[in-house]
């Protein structure tokens, strides 16, 4: 077992700070300014903010522990951006304001539907032994 | 916001970046060029979200999105510095890739900036 911490994972971490940071503090301008316009895309806004959140702290920290939570985050975030993005792209009208996740995560340049994948490799990469 | 300095501004963060790139890529871990580098790109940002939020509170500029210009304003000083610390605390080849990161997202949080800023609108 090697760190999630360590060499290039910490590309990954910076990548996945960045998202935290900014998918955290749109989701609380949305909520606090105009929760009641789609109070659903801005909840799963909160939603995804929490899980970069965690994936961050998950994969930054060491231990089996860590290994876990940073194993639920980047799955949940997976299950989340196909979830969210095939949604947002198949049933066009009913998801009127964009989340991190929407199509895919289009307004970010599709990071948010790489990242999971990258994440999973890096966590299957880091946990083989010997 | 002042338009000329938005250009420098996103000139220091490519180059930034660009700088960490290149050390990763020789296999160099982060020194003093990438501190003076982040330090340059942190003063002028911070240059310019004062000039900003100068005119937003004081100044009476009204943007239709101000609570976010204002939160992402402060995104794009904290995001560089922090960037640095955690590329400095292990003395990799991943460093300048870290900072690299840390300076794009800055930019993108820049280019936001200037998109979010329509005086009056």
């Amino acid at each position: 077992m090697r760190a999630t911490a360590t060499g290039p994972g910490r590309i990954l971490i910076a990548v996945y700070g960045i998202f935290a940071l900014s998918a955290s503090a749109r989701a609380g301008v949305q909520i606090a300014e105009r929760f009641d316009e789609a109070p659903l895309a801005y909840a799963l806004s909160a939603v995804a903010g929490f899980v970069y959140i965690l994936a961050t702290v998950g994969l930054a920290g060491s231990g089996p522990g860590f290994r876990r939570l940073a194993w639920f985050a980047v799955s949940f975030e997976l299950l989340g951006v196909l979830l969210v993005g095939a949604f947002t792209a198949f049933v066009p009208g009913d998801f009127p304001h964009d989340t991190v996740w929407s199509w895919f995560g289009r307004g970010y340049g599709f990071i948010p539907l790489v990242l999971p994948f990258v994440g999973i490799w890096w966590l299957r990469r880091t946990g083989r032994s010997g | 916001m002042i338009g000329a300095l938005v250009l420098v501004i996103m000139v220091a963060l490519s180059a930034t970046a660009l700088f960490g790139l290149v050390t990763t890529a020789m296999n160099r871990p982060p020194g003093p060029v990438h501190r003076v580098a982040v330090g340059i790109c942190t003063a002028l940002v911070v240059v310019q979200a004062a000039v900003a939020a100068y005119q937003v509170l004081v100044g009476g500029v009204t943007l239709p999105e101000q609570t976010t210009f204002l939160i992402y304003l402060v995104v794009a000083i904290c995001v560089p510095p922090i960037a640095l610390q955690f590329a400095t605390a292990e003395p990799t080849r991943w460093g300048g890739a870290v900072i690299a990161v840390g300076t794009i997202g800055t930019l993108v949080a820049v280019l936001r900036l200037q998109g979010l800023w329509v005086p009056g609108a």
